[in-house]
């Protein structure tokens, strides 16, 4: 991960309790300038209450800061460097396309409104319309027009791309990285469409029961993580090694091993074994958490 | 400043209601005044025909402002509740705006914009209708209508009424801003349960009725405190005695009583304990982002 020193969000002992539910169980990590973060975890793990405490809008125990303030006691500070799509398309349905586009330009320090009129120039929605009478995946664009035409140096994003349509989707993610990204910018995203965006991450964290499981980046996945086809006949050998976790498909067994808890030959003398791989995003996320919960 | 500009706005948008309904309701009796009967057989004296004249420019007024006061209570119980109810709070949420601002906007749209509006549509449909009857009607009828101090009256009434109603009013005003922060259903019947709750409650165990007659006092004594006893002397005569007052030009200003209103201590008990509940619907605001 980035150093301290440019780190845009860092959460220590981060817990977040509804009554006797614990949504974030003293969860730690930080989010770099420049880096594009998946927060990955299972539906109930905690992303939510995380991203929701990172935004302001929820009240929470232990250290947060983002962008060098306390969300909570300062949302509105916070909100004029960041911005954010939260879950699904969450547009008034009584407001206008050019009203809100009005009034967030009325607002927002950051916001550009060529920007958000260019964005809405490449779909099929006029000014006058109301939220109510466009579709979901029209409201999303609309939101998405309203949310990337803001100059901000973070951007949550919750589930972005719900109810778009793949073509979408990709024109999405395609304009995230090649229009938006800079290295000022830093993105924090939420999907359960894990192989949607594991392409353009630069950092994972899992989160599994309001813990953190795994904080890392891409990068160090390949040095950290090796997934080794194993045949029969060495599967026994392997099985010595610890790996975390298997998989078996079609006769052949996917071994997971983690360089911190490997015992034996150096880790590059895995491929005796078969054929090493560094597992994907969404492979590593499967091995981790069924790994971990036994 | 800027920012409350763009909050109030908004609200506007939201609730169309604000001015479409004194729209209609002006538009009614503009088409009432066009194409009803607005000549009367009878000519009586001047002096009475001025009479008659001040009680139909009070009568509409009236009209709007009774009208008011119904929808400023339901956008009061609405307006921190529907954005939480359609999940939109999280877009409004997403902008660099504190929930003081927020809670601040829509309490100014309650107590002072929405009034202004419907005092302004008051004052163009009176106006319309004096024009109509003046082309229409006998010249008696039209004339009794264009009295300048006739006018003047009812603008200084207007403007009293929404400054002072809006402090007498605080503690309601900011009570139903606190249900509407914090129900996650029915807000109307949430904003009775408590008070009903209490008077109860206060019955059963200590056999008094003391919250009952705070609340009685609250919603009642306004009368009391910010006017001179003729207009509240006898409520049946109320509006008969109110139109003679409008016959002259100094009887506004003697039935006004900004003096007795800024004096008693009840006044500002009321500011007191309503600023203490806004802060209350501004915490609920902060915490209570989705229901």
């Amino acid at each position: 991960m980035s150093s301290p020193t440019t780190a845009l969000i860092t959460a220590r002992d981060l817990t977040k309790k509804y009554g006797g539910h614990i949504a974030l169980d003293r969860a730690t990590f930080s989010v770099g300038t420049g880096r594009i973060v998946g927060l990955i975890g299972p539906n109930g793990a905690g992303k939510t209450s995380a991203l929701r405490a990172i935004l302001g809008l929820t009240s929470y125990e232990g250290h947060l800061r983002v962008l060098g303030r306390e969300p909570f006691a300062d949302r509105a500070a916070v909100m004029a460097d960041a911005s954010f799509i939260a879950d699904v398309a969450v547009l008034p349905s009584w407001l206008r396309v050019d009203d809100a586009i009005d009034f967030v330009a009325g607002i927002h320090p950051r916001f550009r409104r060529d920007r958000a009129n260019a964005l809405l120039a490449q779909t099929q929605i006029t000014g006058r319309r109301r939220m109510r009478e466009l579709s979901k995946g029209m409201k999303t664009q609309v939101h998405l027009a309203l949310t990337m035409a803001i100059d901000a140096r973070l951007i949550v994003l919750d589930e972005p791309t719900l109810g778009l349509d793949i073509l979408a989707r990709r024109a999405f993610y395609d304009a995230l990285v090649n229009d938006y990204m800079n290295e000022s910018r830093t993105i924090l995203i939420t999907t359960h469409q894990v192989e949607e965006v594991e392409n353009l991450l630069t950092d994972v964290i899992f989160i599994d029961r309001g813990r953190i499981v795994l904080d890392t980046s891409l990068d160090d996945i390949a040095s950290r993580y090796a997934a080794v086809t194993v045949t029969e006949a060495q599967l026994g050998a392997a099985r010595a090694f610890k790996p975390f976790y298997e998989r078996r498909t079609l006769g052949r067994t996917v071994l997971y091993f983690e360089r911190s808890e490997f015992e034996g030959p150096p880790f590059e003398q895995l491929d005796d074994f078969g054929e090493v791989l560094t597992p994907s995003v969404s492979d590593l996320f499967v091995a981790k958490l069924s790994g971990t919960s036994g | 400043m800027n920012h409350f500009v763009w909050l109030v706005k908004r609200e506007f948008w939201e609730n169309r209601a604000i001015w479409i309904v004194p729209a209609v309701i002006g538009g009614v009796l503009t088409l009432a005044a066009l194409f009803g009967r607005v000549d009367i057989e009878y000519m009586p004296s001047p002096d009475h025909t001025r009479a008659i004249g001040g009680v139909v420019l009070f009568a509409f007024g009236f009209t709007f402002f009774a009208v008011m006061n119904l929808y400023s209570t339901w956008y009061l119980l609405d307006c921190l509740y529907a954005d939480r109810k359609d999940r939109s709070i999280l877009f409004w949420k997403s902008l660099p705006i504190s929930d003081t601002w927020t809670v601040l906007a829509k309490l100014f749209t309650g107590l002072i914009a929405i009034p202004v509006v419907y005092f302004l549509a008051a004052d163009v449909t009176t106006l319309l209708i004096a024009f109509i009857a003046s082309v229409r009607a006998h010249p008696t009828v039209g004339d009794s209508l264009w009295q300048p101090d006739l006018w003047a009256q009812l603008q200084a009434l207007w403007l009293y009424l929404i400054v002072t109603t809006a402090i007498w009013y605080l503690p309601f005003t900011a009570y139903l801003m606190v249900i509407s922060a914090w129900a996650r259903r029915a807000v109307v019947l949430w904003s009775l349960v408590p008070p009903l709750a209490l008077c109860l409650l206060e019955r059963w165990f200590f056999g008094t009725s003391r919250a009952g007659a705070l609340l009685e006092h609250r919603a009642f004594g306004y009368l009391a405190a910010a006017f001179h006893r003729p207009v509240y002397a006898d409520a049946s005569t109320a509006v008969v005695s109110g139109a003679r007052g409008f016959m002259t030009l100094d009887s506004v200003w003697r039935l006004l009583d900004p003096l007795e209103f800024v004096t008693r201590p009840a006044t500002w008990i009321g500011v007191v304990v309503g600023s203490a509940l806004i802060l209350v619907a501004i915490q609920l605001r902060l915490r209570r982002t989705e229901i």
